[in-house]
């Protein structure tokens, strides 16, 4: 069997006559993490988004974690993305008028059943236990992009995708961001691939791809 | 006409077998062998039963073993909700028990019986010769084979995730068989047990204020009696009845949803640990169904009950006045005729004064007059369908062979003459009985219909 936890071959998204993403082969092992970079409309928000089950594809193959997302129904596909998948956005995409211990119980939720002291343990862990009981709009970006981390690693994904995490950061929010996935990465040992525009952020990761016009033009592997 | 009055109880007993097929999901084919030979035998063994036993016994013996189904779903009910609300409740005899081929069989073969035993009670009058037996018994084989494979084939199509707990089977079960049952008056349990209730608070207060001597009371004022009245009136009845009806479903309804929830604390990740109580709570919500169908079904019953698709004959009372002598003469055969077998009501004034009363023929041949209102009930009257009369205040059943003998809901009987010119009946004497048991009944504010 094997270790990979995606593994895609002449995957592609067209929209009309615009291809998005080109016939792609891409194989990553379970427990990596993967960086994406490109410039904007190089097809890595598309990548992202048939990876995480969010959109179809228009031909080729695309397993994750064994599935065969293609072969599911609109049903195992909302199922896929509830139970295997963790999502973080730039825009943090928080309820406003929820806590952040709510926030995070939303997600469970629509996972299973709530647990409220799951949820402080899952904020505790990202280092917001004591802003709990705090709205999103009494947080920082930093402690926002926290209680999303905690969101999306409630209900134990394999894999773990962020669409520009970082972006709205500055430098020093940003790398308490990246050691706290590190961390959470060592403990539960999901699959992250990340996109980002930034080098020092791809860095974060153990190899990365750089897509250009819908093409894996290069690919780089991090030095530990 | 036939056909179509067999089909609501086909239609339960389609019902019983499906959530049968689905409550032993492991012994389908114990389920299909027992409840076809259970049906048959219930119709022919009915159908037996009511032309060997004379007058109403037949309907007395299959009334009775419904009674015993709603009491059996009772235990069930309070044995369910023990389990669920008492602590170091054991029932795992009980789930063993469930599973067992024997358990299934005996199960099906007694629901089967009833069924088949109800829908006998339609069937039209016909001789117990052998060749009807058979052809009975072929015909109702032949119909339940057809409905138990179709019961099957929709079984196997519901999704698996669909679970009936046991007692919420057994209240569907108990629900359709009282729904086939009710639409059935000599069968239905609903009004007699209304009826029951009604004359058991009548009872109990009386013998209360006899014994307790409350009317000299110094503490009971006079306008408590209007509260004591309303224990009095048919509504406690009809409540008493509705609480008896519905308890037992209710019960299983909370006994579902008070279901314990598999133990989860050893598992260490939390999502998994949050998947399993959540399947846990849909399978418990999707269990609920069934015991939800049940009340809806026993609602339906209820209403079937109070208000019976049954047209009873009450004809208009006929206006009658008493001879010089004081006497009423009723021609046997004039417009109407006395013999045959109707219920005719006839009404005398006399002096501001005025009786209601009946004259009938019996199925003995045995002609009887009777005012229009019993010793106990409102003077609501009496009307005629399917071997029996039924009190219209208390809907209690009187079959026709106890017309004419007093006490109890039975019409109060009058002395009467049969001559060659017709029934004589003195004016005086029926004034009086319809004075005396009006009053008794009503205190004398309400002369009823």
């Amino acid at each position: 069997m094997s270790d990979n936890i995606i593994e895609t071959s002449g995957l592609t998204r067209s929209y009309g006559d615009i291809c998005a993403l080109k016939p792609l082969d891409l194989h990553v092992p379970e427990g990596e993490w993967l960086s994406v970079m490109g410039h904007s409309g190089s097809g890595k928000s598309t990548l992202m988004n048939l990876v995480g089950g969010l959109d179809r594809p228009s031909a080729g193959s695309l397993r994750v974690g064994g599935a065969d997302l293609l072969a599911l129904s609109e049903d195992g596909l909302a199922r896929f993305r509830r139970e295997s998948v963790g999502i973080i956005f730039q825009q943090h995409h928080m309820v406003p008028y929820l806590t952040a211990v709510e926030n995070v119980m939303m997600a469970q939720y629509f996972h299973s059943v709530p647990d409220e002291a799951e949820a402080r343990t899952a904020l505790e862990r990202v280092g917001l236990g004591h802003r709990l009981k705090n709205r999103p709009g009494e947080l920082s970006g930093g402690e926002q992009q926290r209680v999303c981390i905690a969101r999306a690693i409630i209900n134990s994904p394999k894999l773990l995708l962020g669409d520009e995490p970082t972006g709205n950061l500055d430098h020093k929010s940003t790398v308490m961001v990246m050691e706290l996935l590190k961390e959470l990465r060592a403990e539960e040992r999901f699959t992250i691939i990340m996109v980002t525009h930034n080098q020092e952020v791809a860095a974060w990761g153990d190899r990365t791809i750089y897509l250009d016009d819908g093409v894996l033009v290069r690919e780089e592997r991090m030095s530990s | 006409m036939i056909a179509v009055k067999l089909i609501p109880h086909l239609l339960s007993w389609f019902g019983i077998v499906l959530i049968l097929l689905r409550g032993f999901p492991k012994r389908r084919s114990v389920v299909i062998a027992t409840s076809i030979a259970g049906f048959v035998i219930g119709v022919v063994g009915a159908f037996l039963l009511l032309r060997v036993l004379t007058g109403s016994v037949g309907f007395v013996i299959i009334t009775s073993v419904l009674g015993m189904c709603f009491l059996f779903l009772w235990g069930v009910s309070v044995a369910a909700i023990y389990s669920r609300a008492g602590r170091g409740v054991t029932t795992g005899w009980g789930v063993r028990l469930v599973s067992t081929p024997l358990c299934a069989g005996s199960v099906t073969a007694i629901s089967g019986i009833v069924a088949g035993a109800v829908c006998s009670c339609t069937l039209p009058a016909m001789d117990s010769t052998l060749m009807n037996l058979a052809m009975l018994g072929s015909i109702s084989g032949a119909l339940a084979y057809v409905l138990a494979y179709a019961a099957l084939a929709v079984e196997k199509r519901i999704s698996h995730s669909f679970t009936v707990s046991p007692s919420g089977m057994i209240s569907a079960v108990v629900a359709l068989q009282l729904f086939s049952s009710s639409s059935i008056i000599r069968l239905d349990l609903f009004s007699p047990l209304s009826m029951k209730v009604m004359k058991f608070a009548h009872d109990f207060v009386h013998q209360f204020m006899e014994s307790m001597l409350i009317p000299d009371h110094v503490f009971v004022w006079s306008y408590l009696w209007r509260y004591i009245g309303l224990l009095f009136g048919k509504e406690i009845g009809f409540w008493g009845g509705m609480f008896i009806w519905f308890t037992p479903v209710l019960l299983v309804m909370c006994a579902v949803q008070y279901e314990r929830l598999p133990s989860v604390a050893h598992i260490r990740q939390g999502a998994e640990r949050r998947k399993l109580l959540a399947a846990a709570i849909r399978q418990r919500r999707l269990r609920l169904v069934v015991p939800f169908i049940a009340l809806l079904i026993f609602t339906a019953a209820a209403y079937q009950s109070c208000y019976p698709n049954v047209e009873y004959w009450d004809p208009k009372p006929i206006v009658v006045t008493a001879t010089s002598s004081g006497e009423i003469i009723i021609p046997m055969k004039s417009d109407i005729d006395l013999e045959d077998g109707k219920l005719h009501k006839f009404l005398f004034k006399q002096g501001g004064k005025e009786a209601r009363f009946f004259v009938l023929l019996g199925p003995a041949a045995k002609l009887t007059v009777d005012l229009d209102a019993c010793a106990i009930c409102k003077p609501d009257g009496y009307g005629q369908a399917d071997g029996t009369v039924i009190c219209y205040y208390c809907k209690t059943l009187i079959p026709l062979e106890t017309v004419g003998k007093p006490g109890g809901c039975n019409p109060v009987p009058i002395t009467f003459t049969e001559k060659k010119d017709g029934v004589h009946i003195d004016a005086l004497t029926l004034i009086n009985e319809w004075t005396n048991t009006v009053q008794s009944t009503t205190k004398g504010k309400e002369g009823g219909k």
